[in-house]
């Protein structure tokens, strides 16, 4: 019985060592990376790597208000970002809704349309996107980079949404059907109230992608419209050796994702998971 | 539905009206920014339009897919995207199971392995990339050549040399979307019912036995739909291919992605870049079919 033991505890501490190494490969280029940051450039280019060094925050300091300042950046991809969202979140939500619980014609083929544009490549929707928003001189705006970013976050939202509205109970429509509510105040104060947890899911979803989308920034954008991501790309492909500002630059545009990423974690795995866990019954 | 509709009777008159309004702005907007695009790509794959040389412009038939059949960058382009596909969807299930076992059995530490695992997949691939050329990769800077050499082996350009550029870009996604796998996986066994192992253990079942007879069968929807998933992801990777190599050295990590956007954005040739990416859609679509293929069936036959 006690060898028994002792085997398993052994095998508890092997199980765990190698998770751990598994974990240090995860996060260590993260780690790196902040410590890269609080580097002066010549603690950075200091060969075998050095891990003492005077802290430095002068980094940050020039990524937010020096030469290489990100901050309009930084606003720009905000106004995209939360511009995006709302736009999806208004589409989205209703057109779920409708697909979840009401008589729609046609509704298998749209369904299916949906789920199909989500498997176009984005290369496929840059090219058009270029040869149509230069013929219209819309490249560089607001305007048509939010148009743009709707290709990837509607389908998605309304198919996450779509998940979220199968799973309220029938009664509740009933029970306000009943009350004489009209429809529209039945998915106003019934409906909607139900699918808070699965709104604020694709809100997260639909930011996050946005804010990280770099392809469509970096070809349809340009000197008005410059997200964070394409920044960070022209930071290295101009100021090829300043690492240690590109670490803190980075670190400070990636910040917002982080923070929600930390904040969020139980509602974005649920979303990871809803596929794996339902999607078989629409697809 | 149907039996709702019945029931229910004159309460559901006006359903499909008000369906149609609530559906109507969603799909009419898909239509214009997706559809409209995309037919204009199909249109402009069957034309020459080359910026560079805008006299040339003009119907040029199926010219540009025959160029394609005899286009051996473009043959090495999808080969590429095959293999980057394969590889680094076999390595993110295989390695992300391999970690969501060992996870569940230390229910202690948990918490600290989700917080690690939703980092990489919240950050912007283009910043992944950079992190991993910069930090990682650089010669005589990153931290993979430091060790590389600490350890005695040679210098490897990891970024410079053709095969270590194609590993590269293939680590650097794995790096990033294995988490993804593993938290899937790590929910997925969550969720699996204990008694099943109990029985199994009653029946002295040992621990590979109890793997590949009842986890693994029950585990096969989520691996099913994550390998899905990581397919389209992988098929459509750009981001941090483009940060880390641009697709090169020449053109060793050009997957059919990047062909397609240099074609088009450098040698300013969108006939010939929109045929690249029609054949990159038609490539996605066939993988998915047959992806979702494979799937149905065995659902019916768990289902009946």
């Amino acid at each position: 019985m006690s060898l028994h033991r002792r085997a398993a505890t052994r095998r508890k501490v092997v199980l765990m060592a190698v998770a751990a190494a598994l974990l240090l490969v995860w996060v260590f280029p993260l780690i790196w990376a902040v410590i890269v940051s609080f580097k002066s450039e010549s603690d950075v280019l200091a060969y075998p790597p050095t891990v003492f060094f005077e802290p430095i925050g002068r980094n940050y300091e020039d990524a937010l208000f020096g030469d290489f300042s990100i901050l309009d950046s930084l606003a720009t991809s905000a106004i995209v970002s939360v511009s995006t969202t709302v736009l999806t979140i208004v589409l989205a939500v209703p057109a779920a809704y409708a697909f979840a619980r009401l008589k729609l014609p046609a509704k298998k083929s749209i369904g299916f349309y949906t789920l199909a544009t989500q498997m176009v490549p984005p290369v496929g929707l840059v090219i058009p996107y270029f040869l149509i928003l230069n013929k219209v001189s819309m490249l560089d705006t607001y305007t048509g980079m939010i148009i743009v970013y709707l290709t990837f976050s509607l389908p998605f939202a309304i198919w996450l949404m779509v998940s979220y509205m199968e799973d309220i109970p029938f009664e509740m429509e009933e029970a306000a059907f009943l009350d004489k509510a009209t429809r529209w105040q039945t998915l106003w104060h019934i409906i909607i109230p139900q699918v808070r947890g699965g709104i604020a899911v694709t809100v997260i979803f639909v930011f996050l992608n946005a804010w990280n989308e770099f392809l469509f920034a970096v070809q349809l954008g340009g000197n008005t419209v410059r997200p964070v991501t394409v920044a960070m790309y022209n930071f290295v492909s101009v100021e090829q050796t300043l690492w240690a500002k590109l670490s803190a630059a980075a670190l400070i545009a990636m910040l917002p994702v982080v923070i929600i990423g930390i904040a969020a974690q139980k509602q974005i795995v649920k979303g990871l998971t809803i596929g794996a866990v339902k999607g078989g019954g629409r697809r | 539905m149907q039996g709702r509709v019945n029931r229910e009777g004159g309460v559901h008159q006006g359903e499909t009206r008000f369906a149609l309004v609530l559906t109507a702005p969603g799909i009419l907007v898909l239509l214009v920014t997706t559809t409209f695009p995309l037919a204009y790509l199909v249109w402009s794959s069957f034309q020459t339009i080359n910026l560079a040389m805008p006299f040339l412009d003009g119907f040029a038939g199926v010219q540009n897919y025959v160029d394609m059949w005899y286009d051996a960058r473009f043959w090495h382009a999808l080969g590429l995207t095959g293999i980057y596909t394969v590889s680094s969807v076999t390595l993110q299930v295989a390695i992300g199971l391999g970690l969501a076992l060992m996870v569940m059995q230390i229910p202690a530490g948990q918490w600290i392995f989700r917080i690690v695992a939703i980092l990489p997949i919240v950050l912007a691939p283009v910043v992944v990339g950079l992190f991993w050329r910069t930090l990682m990769l650089a010669p005589n800077f990153g931290m993979i050549d430091f060790l590389v050499q600490w350890l005695g082996f040679e210098q490897i350009n990891w970024l410079g040399a053709p095969t270590p550029a194609l590993i590269s870009v293939i680590v650097i996604h794995t790096w990033q979307w294995t988490p993804f796998a593993f938290l899937v996986f790590l929910a997925s066994l969550a969720s699996l019912p204990g008694d099943v192992y109990e029985a199994a253990r009653i029946d002295r079942a040992n621990a590979l036995q109890r793997f590949w007879h009842i986890t693994l069968p029950l585990l096969r929807p989520a691996i099913v739909i994550v390998i899905i998933m990581r397919a389209m992801i992988s098929l459509h990777a750009f981001a941090a291919i483009f940060a880390a190599t641009g697709g090169g050295p020449g053109t060793a990590s050009e997957i059919l992605n990047l062909y397609a956007f240099k074609t088009s954005f450098v040698e300013l040739n969108f006939g010939y870049g929109s045929a690249l990416a029609v054949a990159l859609l038609v490539i996605t679509m066939a993988v998915s079919g047959i992806l979702f293929y494979v799937r149905t069936p065995r659902r019916r036959e768990a289902s009946a």
